[in-house]
């Protein structure tokens, strides 16, 4: 079990934006591929593109599998083949191709253009270099880095926008990104790239268009490719593409997931009407739509590695005490009761609390979606604002209006209702919620219930004897207690635990030694790649998964009720470890009315 | 543009009037409901206009849209008027702010402006009926830096002319005065045009703060005042 992840280099988890190191190919030749273009555009017309919500992979590579050793330069494509005889002949072109970019070390000009992994000499040393100060900074600071070594003047201006738009797919720096994103239309226009300038890499959009067309013609669908260390991975959603290119060796259901989130952040904006654009004019570009909006894809992005909701589905809570959570739901409630289809009262990613007339309808996708975008749009902070906005997973086709405010720094209160002419009745309804909260001192509750971070690794309770119904009280006689071992008993480091019932998880506080954000993103993509093994539809369903490495011992325990992950100390002992597991989900259970938000409708479920 | 401004537009009809085929039984009811609530509560007019009850003759209620391209500094007037801050870090509008400010004239009246701050941008251009329709004044401001913006106001101009009330008082704004050395507007330009649609003109910096007060004072003066009862 622990072969999978000791088989990685060490750098694999490193920030994502930093170079990879290796040596980037020559530019692609735009107008060769112009020329094959417009061949494969003529036989595009012809197909229809089918997108099931549900799909899985082809069970037929089980990349990710423990037995097979993810650092494998062999090329693997999934196809998801309509007719197998055919996919496996276009399976078979392609992995020509891709590897005679690979192993040749020239580059072809009718190759995708993407870096491959060897390169000769010279700027390899460079690009290392630039990769350890890279480093440095990003362990100083939470915020990104910029390609040049160069600290950039402006900064509270690029972590909100798009950084690095001066390069293209030419740049050095802009081919040594280790994780990259793409959306483009089918027609190869460019929609949105995470580096570099959009407009400035239309021939690197044709390529990936050409590509996925031509598997398409053959009745097939290119899901992923391997080229060395990098997964270049696919998702058609009608006429809109998006790829991902990554050397992050996450897992393909990971990435996979993360284009569906890219997308449903851009349904979440513009809704699925932008489908007939399309269709009234095949080349319609779709910037412009999504001007000003850097900041949210960013933000997005870079909760991938951060944020266990994006791989887990399902929203947290902030924990509170039950009478002050049942507070905050009562006013809502009443609000809901006056026609608003759902009242969300958040703290930054976490819910305080969530009413509406249909609130199990509400997927924790959408949720994760409409928090991203209000946090990461500054202009909600300055004044209430009301918007329209699509929940992808409740009508991917219509717009809510959401009335957003600010209730104090972090806390915000999000009406959405189906109306465009309720803002006056929204903005009443937020005075009148605005004020039980601060009399009922839920808004200070929440703050340092924030600040304080109750749900610590270090209070759980090793005596069964000693346990207690609330998080709360405890966390007052605290500071007399002794704490065992490097954070919690037994080495316990972290813990997640979902319910499943509920849509819901709570995690542990990071403490020590998994303080640091390049430690919190590894510890996420090792849960990550525990979450998609376990849910792997080809070798499960497993029920227990124990793996050691380096880093971690992990222990994974799935049921029907719940989904346990924990990360111990590398040392820990397995019998102790399970021990620790089964006090964390008794505690879990004692405490759950104060980490979780319990049906509070009685239709919700 | 105007495909999705259109589609867009029959989508926000669809989804208030529940005629859309995803919506099950249940998001219907809601909907109605929501509907029912807000029809309920809302002006007649037009649900973004606030019960006009408390403006009388001494003291003025007017609701006051904002339009222009995206990054001409519509915010930044707003906030240099409420506020009296200037934030140089451009923080991109979603949908629309809304914002409130009182201001006294010399004959002793108030006027509350009750202003509507647009997003700017193209996606949202389907949604500005939403935001003028019903509204006393409505200010268009271009950067006189960007030509574009210019003619993206005259644009506006237009659409208001067409679709606006027939009695709004109308105002031009060439914002960024204080960027005189990257002019590419000339004060003229904005005169003439102006001039030709019967709109009030000025240039402001909401950098500066130089003319942003005397831009609402001079609204407020020109609005139609109810006859005192």
């Amino acid at each position: 079990m622990a072969s999978d992840l000791s088989s990685q280099s060490p750098s694999s988890d490193e920030e994502e934006e930093e170079s990879a190191g290796q040596k980037p190919k020559t530019a692609v030749n735009a107008n060769s591929i112009d020329n094959s273009l417009d061949a494969i555009e003529n036989q595009l017309s012809s197909i229809s593109f089918n997108t099931p919500i549900d799909e899985r992979t082809a069970p037929s590579d089980d990349h990710h599998h423990e037995s097979e050793s993810l650092s494998e330069t062999a090329m693997n494509s999934i196809g998801e083949s309509s007719s197998s005889r055919r996919s496996g002949l276009w399976t078979s072109n392609l992995e020509v191709e891709v590897e005679a970019e690979v192993d040749g070390g020239l580059a072809s000009p009718s190759s995708s253009g993407y870096a491959g992994e060897r390169g000769s000499s010279g700027s390899v040393t460079s690009g290392s270099g630039i990769d350890v100060v890279r480093e440095v900074r990003d362990n100083g600071s939470s915020m990104g880095d910029d390609g040049a070594v160069v600290l950039d003047s402006s900064e509270a201006q690029w972590i909100r926008g798009k950084r690095h738009a001066d390069e293209d797919d030419a740049s050095v720096s802009w081919r040594k990104r280790k994780k990259h994103f793409f959306v483009l239309s089918h027609s190869g226009k460019p929609i949105y790239s995470r580096y570099g300038d959009e407009h400035k890499l239309a021939g690197f959009s044709a390529t990936l268009q050409a590509i996925i067309s031509f598997v398409e013609n053959g009745g097939d669908r290119v899901k992923l490719v391997r080229a060395g260390k990098h997964q270049v991975v696919f998702l058609v959603k009608g006429p809109i593409y998006l790829v991902c290119i990554s050397c992050t060796e996450e897992p393909y259901e990971s990435l996979r997931g993360q284009l569906e989130l890219l997308y449903g952040q851009m349904i979440l904006i513009l809704t699925r009407s932008v489908d007939r654009c399309f269709e009234k004019n095949p080349k319609f570009d779709m910037t412009p739509l999504l001007g000003g909006t850097d900041a949210v894809f960013s933000s997005l992005i870079h909760s991938f590695s951060l944020n266990p909701a994006t791989f887990l589905h399902a929203y947290t809570c902030l924990p509170l005490a039950y009478a002050t959570r049942q507070a905050a739901g009562a006013v809502l409630q009443d609000v809901a009761d006056t026609g608003v289809v759902f009242a969300i009262l958040m703290c930054k990613d976490k819910v305080v609390s969530l009413v509406g007339l249909q609130k199990a309808s509400l997927h924790p996708d959408d949720m994760f979606l409409l928090a991203n975008f209000v946090m990461s749009s500054e202009s909600f902070r300055t004044s209430e604002s009301f918007s329209p906005i699509c929940l992808p997973r409740y009508n991917p086709m219509a717009f809510l209006y959401a009335y957003v405010h600010y209730l104090d720094v972090d806390t915000y209160l999000i009406l959405l209702t189906a109306s465009s002419q309720a803002f006056f009745h929204l903005k009443e309804c937020r005075i009148r919620i605005e004020t039980v909260l601060s009399k009922s001192n839920v808004l200070n509750e929440v703050q340092r219930s924030m600040s304080e971070g109750v749900l610590r690794i270090d209070h759980l309770p090793v005596d069964p004897s000693a346990r207690s119904g609330s998080l709360f009280h405890l966390n007052q006689r605290r500071p007399s207690e002794t704490v065992t071992g490097i954070g919690g008993p037994a080495g316990l480091l972290h813990f997640i635990y979902r319910s499943i019932y509920l849509d819901q998880y709570i995690s542990s506080e990071f403490a020590s030694p998994i303080s640091g954000r390049q430690q919190q993103k590894r510890l996420y993509r090792a849960y990550q790649r525990l979450y998609a093994s376990m849910h792997d539809k080809g070798v499960g369903p497993h029920k227990t998964q124990f793996r050691r490495d380096e880093n971690y011992v992990l222990l994974c325990w799935v049921t029907q009720d719940f989904e346990l992950y924990a990360a111990f100390d590398p040392l820990a002992d397995k019998a102790t470890a399970i021990r620790i597991c089964n006090r964390v989900c008794q505690w879990v259970k004692d405490v759950e009315n104060e980490i979780f938000l319990l049906g509070a409708s009685p239709f919700s479920w | 543009m105007e495909n999705y401004a259109e589609l867009v537009n029959y989508i926000f009809v669809a989804s208030n009037t529940s005629i859309a085929a995803e919506l099950k039984f249940i998001d219907f009811l809601v909907i109605l409901c929501a509907h029912w609530v807000a029809d309920r509560s809302a002006g007649r007019i037009g649900g973004l206009n606030p019960v006009n009850g408390d403006s009388d003759a001494k003291n003025l209620r007017v609701k006051l849209v904002l339009l222009g391209d995206s990054g001409v500094g519509k915010t930044c007037i707003v906030l240099r008027f409420v506020r009296g801050q200037f934030d140089p870090t451009s923080k991109v509008t979603v949908g629309a702010s809304f914002l409130s400010q009182t201001i006294a004239l010399q004959d002793s009246t108030t006027v509350k402006f009750e202003i509507w701050d647009t997003a700017g941008q193209e996606r949202y251009a389907a949604l500005a009926p939403l935001y003028y329709r019903g509204a006393a004044v409505a200010v268009i401001a271009y950067d006189i830096t960007n030509p574009d913006s210019f003619h993206k106001a005259q644009h506006w101009v237009k659409e208001l002319q067409k679709h606006g009330s027939p009695d709004i008082v109308l105002a031009l704004v060439g914002n960024k005065a204080d960027l005189q050395e990257k002019r590419e507007v000339s004060v003229q330009d904005g005169i003439d045009y102006a001039e030709k649609n019967g709109m009030f003109f000025i240039e402001t910096s909401a950098k500066t703060a130089d003319n942003i007060n005397q831009l609402f004072e001079e609204i407020a003066k020109r609005l139609p005042r109810p006859p005192p009862s």
